[in-house]
């Protein structure tokens, strides 16, 4: 082996390198050098074995978290965007109806009002029939009823049968009823219930007294 | 737009000289017969200017194969941030493909993308600085890098965290790096860019990029201690 005075630099060690990962001839001499001096070919393998590393260690990083599942997805965000280059930009509407309503509203005013007379009075037409016609139902069935019970005095049912009808159907009103209150009482959406907890209520304050 | 923003500082503290940046690009090329990226976008190129835009989409998307991974590499060490480094190489590409019409034989493809991209991300970590200066960010950034991180604890939580330990370490390191070094060290470490290459993107002298790529190398040895 031949003896140096002079070690290589760190700055000659990184050039080599560089040539060397970039496919290129290190520089002769410092070849020469390596080739002879044990101690600057360790420090070139710790270099190297250093930047690989880092290199490697990076690339890793990034690769884990940009799956090919993930870059096949940014590609097609990318076509997406890509198809919009070049084709004229989407200008929504503006309501120019609703606008073009309020400049002529003076002019079209008086239509309105006939409209608004036409319901009105269409909605008290329809009160007025409905309320004419219960009114009709309401008094055939008590005559009905009259007839019932003059013609089938001795043939009357049994009141226990109806009553336990009444009942149940009483019963079943009040059932659905008090589902409907808590149902009303207490807030379906999950993300609501949180604030449901923490907001005070009514019948907090009733059940208080 | 990217003509003006390929000539913005790439560190953010000096503008480049642009002559210089030109000549640089100049003297790269003479001779070199053109890669196929270079080729891909001067036939997009052609294929917008005669208008033919469908098929200059599709043309397009075999650029975007060829870039992604190394722009995505990039851009997350730059960011380190997952879905900053999705829309910032998204932005690039959309840029690029904008901007196709200006593009150049003179400057190779990949160059002339990474500097976008690389000016991109700049202006996101700037961004970046500005909105840290009123929130305060966790230690995980995204979800989906705490979802990666999640993934990876499952596979084998001992070796993951370590690891993960040792690039947060390696992430820190870089960070405190001078502007212009961490860029020379990304686009030659992580971009596969010969320093003459990067001194085309960055309009540095190439001995230059070689002193800037010296110190990054030298300063986080020190910072981490021989071992990444």
């Amino acid at each position: 082996m031949i003896h140096r005075a002079h070690h290589l630099q760190e700055e000659r060690l990184f050039d080599s390198y560089m040539a060397e990962r970039s496919g290129g001839p290190i520089d002769p001499p410092v070849a020469e050098h390596l080739a002879d001096c044990a101690s600057c070919a360790t420090r070139y393998a710790e270099l190297i074995a250093f930047m690989d590393t880092l290199r490697r260690e990076g690339d890793a990083d990034a690769d884990a978290i940009f799956t090919p599942e993930r870059l096949r997805l940014q590609q097609q965000q990318i076509a997406r965007r890509i198809a919009l280059v070049g084709r004229p930009a989407r200008v929504l509407s503006f309501p120019g109806r609703i606008v073009q309503r309020t400049i002529n509203a003076s002019a079209s005013h008086g239509t309105h009002r006939w409209i608004a007379a036409a319901a009105a009075a269409g909605l008290f037409v329809g009160v007025a029939v409905g309320a004419s016609y219960e009114w009709r139902l309401a008094a055939r069935g008590r005559l009905m009823f009259a007839a019932d019970t003059g013609q089938s005095r001795t043939a009357r049912p049994a009141p226990v049968a109806g009553r336990s009808n009444t009942f149940a159907d009483g019963a079943a009103d009040d059932a659905f009823l008090s589902d409907l209150e808590l149902a009303l009482e207490r807030p379906h959406t999950r993300e609501l219930l949180a604030f449901d907890a923490l907001t005070p209520h009514v019948r907090e304050i009733r059940d208080q007294r | 737009m990217v003509g003006s923003a390929i000539n913005e500082p790439l560190d953010g503290t000096a503008p480049l000289d642009r002559n210089a940046q030109s000549a640089s690009a100049a003297r790269r090329v003479v001779g070199a017969p053109l890669s196929e990226d270079s080729q891909i976008a001067v036939a997009i190129r052609s294929l917008v200017e005669r208008g033919d835009m469908d098929e200059a989409r599709d043309r397009f998307g075999e650029l975007v194969v060829l870039h992604q991974r190394r722009a995505t590499r990039i851009a997350y060490q730059y960011l380190r941030d997952a879905s900053d480094a999705d829309e910032a190489v998204q932005d690039a590409f959309l840029k690029v493909f904008s901007h196709i019409s200006s593009y150049r034989e003179a400057w190779p493809f990949e160059v002339w993308f990474t500097r976008i991209l690389i000016n991109g991300c700049l202006d996101r970590r700037k961004a970046r600085s500005r909105r840290d200066r009123w929130f305060v960010g966790g230690e995980i950034s995204s979800a989906d890098e705490a979802r990666a991180s999640a993934a990876a604890l499952q596979i084998d939580p001992e070796h993951k965290l370590l690891g993960r330990e040792r690039r947060a370490k390696l992430a820190g390191a870089i960070d405190r790096l001078d502007g212009r070094q961490r860029t020379v060290f990304m686009l030659c470490h992580y971009g596969d860019c010969t320093p003459r290459e990067v001194s085309v993107m960055t309009g540095l002298n190439e001995s230059t990029v070689r002193v800037h790529l010296f110190r990054a190398a030298r300063k986080l040895r020190g910072l981490l201690g021989g071992q990444p």
